[in-house]
């Protein structure tokens, strides 16, 4: 499950289910997001191909880290989310 | 008690939650929609997930500053300008401990809590914070 908030809400829709491949990892599935959807592409990712800094992310509902933890695989039944930085209060 | 919610905030029913015989202190905090040019905000939360993080942050200040009760109440959807986004109540023996508490909470929940602002206003829409 792929859950989406705020800009990256308007662009992905606030929740969808993604199959994976067995042994799929978290930037494998952003690329597969990316490839779908250019306006995602463009919003997360620089020219280079890197995750842009202002792109968090969440599986199962913990903080990773995108320079250290985007080769985590996923397993079935993880929810990832993606969000830009925190703004409440 | 920690509540994420569309409704309007009653910091009068904050502050009676938090309430007792052995406080001789309680703090308030009141975030609320600052006149930026805007016409209001949208608020969006990570509920599951922002309700987990308030009560971490919760816990942490109870025990940190001895607090008697903490009260915290964030909200989502539509808000005007002047309006209240979040409230917080901390009550606890003595002023020192309910001050810091508070100011514990409202800094830990602008760093560490899912929640996102956009503003609205004639010439667009823009999220807060987003380069």
């Amino acid at each position: 499950m792929v859950l989406a908030f705020a800009g990256f809400r308007e662009i992905l829709g606030k929740e969808r289910e993604l199959r994976l491949l067995e042994g799929a990892t978290v930037k494998e599935l952003l690329e597969e997001l990316a490839l779908a959807n250019p306006r995602f592409k463009e919003a997360a990712f620089d020219e280079s191909g890197e995750l842009r800094d202002y792109v968090l992310l969440m599986v199962n509902r913990k903080r990773i880290d995108p320079l250290q933890d985007l080769s985590r695989t996923l397993q079935e039944g993880d929810e990832l989310a993606i969000f830009p930085p925190l703004a409440g209060g | 008690m920690i509540e994420i919610t569309e409704a309007e905030i009653s910091l009068d029913e904050m502050i009676r939650r938090a309430r007792s015989k052995d406080a001789g202190a309680m703090v308030t905090f009141l975030g609320t929609v600052r006149d930026d040019g805007m016409e209001g905000l949208e608020v969006e939360a990570f509920r599951e997930a922002a309700q987990a993080e308030l009560e971490a942050i919760r816990e942490e200040a109870m025990s940190r500053f001895h607090l008697m009760a903490a009260e915290v109440v964030h909200r989502t959807g539509s808000l005007a300008v002047g309006e209240s986004i979040v409230a917080i109540v901390c009550s606890a023996a003595h002023r020192e401990e309910a001050f810091s508490g508070c100011r514990y909470i409202i800094e830990e929940l602008k760093k560490r809590a899912p929640l996102w602002k956009k503003e609205m206003g004639e010439k667009g829409e823009r999220w807060v914070g987003r380069t």
